[in-house]
């Protein structure tokens, strides 16, 4: 047995016992789906720091710091920054509402403004953008597992599913959130000793301030990879992240009170910053240890981390694998989770718990089934997820800030936001040189005003 | 006052696209230090 799959069982069964001691005193869906409201600031923080930064980090942004330099940390703070600015203001207003309505769902908020039909579509809508989403992360641990211990893709994907789904079965959101602190500090103290371990593999004999000017265009924007257009197209669904997502939005219930909701927005962006800077240092270190010839020359991005791995220790590498693993699993299950009570709750109008838990298994083997077929449009729509979520941005902006805008307004604008994402993705296009990101949001906006105008007018 | 403050965290994100040239760490201390500053603002002046 490797070394790598006893850690895996010991993460499996610490995991286990947490979510398992977490399942008491659950009986409604308060409790199941948001923790009956009493999560503390600190497990607010790091649930939600461990849902939102998936293994993306330590192997897409480490990758593409490498490949694009500096850029990288713009895009991802600007994303951060973006959060910061959007739960500063909203999350207060989220959570109060939310707690003197008893808001379970991102739907329920939709429901009251809207009518019925709104959250049934959007229950639609976010399975559409984020199963495909979720799938791309179980093959990335699936392949984890299979270079790490040799058990095959097919099983390294059921393996994974079935930590996705348990976890998330027996203990809810307060199973998910205890996990999901536990392996957000693994996240981001194996992501501190990478750098370190780096560092002095590295630049031994040199100092990294002195040799980082040879990476050159790579410490400035614009350059060849980061052209506004791209930056544009990239950060604009991730700025509004916050709101268009629905597992960190149904994260602004959870808090005990507005003191550790307060503690929760605070802590979950110093957490961001640090795991944000180590990760992209990371990458700078790599390609300026690649320019050195202290590291080999890598023209796949996304194989940067993997070949750093075979470099380390067999222990930090393995410990290394673990924490992406962690990271992929603590996205997934939140996503799960979060889905399972919005088809459960708003599509299908259950009142109980035990259909939330059937929806747990049943989307997480759907998502288990995608993973393994590895359809070439998986990528793609996982790619698109961000982008097709901004289709919600103008409801709940009328929900805090609109008299205007009905049922319809709120249905067209979802309904019509999606489909130009999605149109504007397959066709590649990108009219007057406007990236789709910013077009989907700009026709969601457009439709909402202009059937609420409509709406209203039939009104009088 | 809102809609402000969101203009001039998106102007001082965007800085090192039009002033910050050299080959070495500035635009990358910079960008740390914007969002740093705009944490602690956030952690002291909000709420």
């Amino acid at each position: 047995m490797s070394y790598f799959l006893i850690a895996l069982a010991f993460y499996a069964i610490i995991g286990t016992v947490i979510a398992l001691y977490a399942r008491k005193g659950i009986k409604t869906q308060e409790d199941y789906y948001i923790g009956g409201r009493k999560i503390s600031g600190v497990v607010s923080s790091l649930t939600y720091a461990a849902t939102t930064y998936s293994a993306f980090m330590m192997v897409g942004l480490v990758g593409l710091t490498y490949a694009s330099g500096v850029g990288s940390l713009g895009f991802e703070l600007f994303y951060l920054v973006g959060t910061l600015f959007l739960l500063s203001y909203y999350s207060p207003k989220i959570w109060k509402i939310g707690k003197e309505r008893g808001y379970i769902t991102p739907g329920d908020m939709m429901f009251d403004r809207y009518g019925n039909i709104v959250p049934k579509i959007m229950a639609v809508i976010v399975s559409i953008a984020l199963i495909p989403y979720i799938s791309i992360q179980l093959i990335g641990v699936a392949l984890i597992i299979e270079k790490n211990s040799g058990i095959g893709f097919v099983y390294g994907v059921l393996l994974a599913a079935i930590l996705i789904a348990f976890w998330a079965f027996l203990g809810g959101l307060r199973g998910v959130a205890w996990t999901d602190a536990l392996q957000g500090v693994f996240m981001l103290g194996l992501a501190m000793a990478a750098v370190i371990w780096v560092y002095n593999y590295g630049f031994s004999q040199t100092s990294f301030i002195q040799e980082v000017p040879k990476l050159g265009e790579l410490l400035v924007v614009p350059n060849k990879i980061w052209t506004p257009f791209r930056f544009i197209a990239l950060t604009v669904p991730w700025f509004f992240f916050a709101l268009t997502n629905p597992q960190v939005f149904q994260r602004l219930y959870i808090p005990r009170d507005e003191r550790a909701l307060r503690k929760m927005v605070i802590l979950f962006g110093t957490f961001g910053l640090i795991y944000t800077v180590l990760v992209v240092f990371l990458g700078l270190e790599l390609r300026v240890m690649s320019e050195t010839g202290i590291f080999p020359v890598v023209s796949d991005r996304d194989a940067v981390t993997p070949t750093l791995l075979g470099l380390m220790p067999s222990w930090l590498g393995l410990l290394v694998a673990l924490s992406i693993f962690a990271a992929a699993i603590t996205t997934a299950n939140s996503i799960v989770l979060t889905l399972a009570s919005m088809v459960s709750k708003d599509l299908i109008g259950s009142k109980d718990i035990m259909a939330g838990k059937i929806l747990i298994v049943a989307i997480t083997g759907a998502i288990a089934i995608f993973a393994i077929q590895r359809p070439g449009y998986i990528v793609e729509l996982s790619v698109l997820s961000s982008t097709i979520l901004l289709c919600q941005l103008p409801l709940i902006f009328g929900v805090f800030h609109w008299k205007i805008g009905g049922r319809y307004a709120a249905g067209a604008t979802l309904i019509v936001g999606s489909l130009s994402a999605i149109l504007l993705y397959y066709m590649k296009a990108n009219p007057l040189g406007v990236p789709a990101s910013v077009w989907t949001l700009l026709i969601s906006f457009a439709v909402f005003g202009i059937v609420g105008f409509l709406e209203k007018a039939e009104h009088r | 006052m809102k809609l402000l403050e969101g203009l001039i965290v998106i102007l001082a994100m965007i800085v090192p696209f039009f002033a910050i040239k050299s080959y070495d760490m500035s635009a990358f201390l910079y960008w740390i230090a914007v969002t740093a500053m705009y944490l602690i603002y956030i952690a002291l002046s909000r709420w």
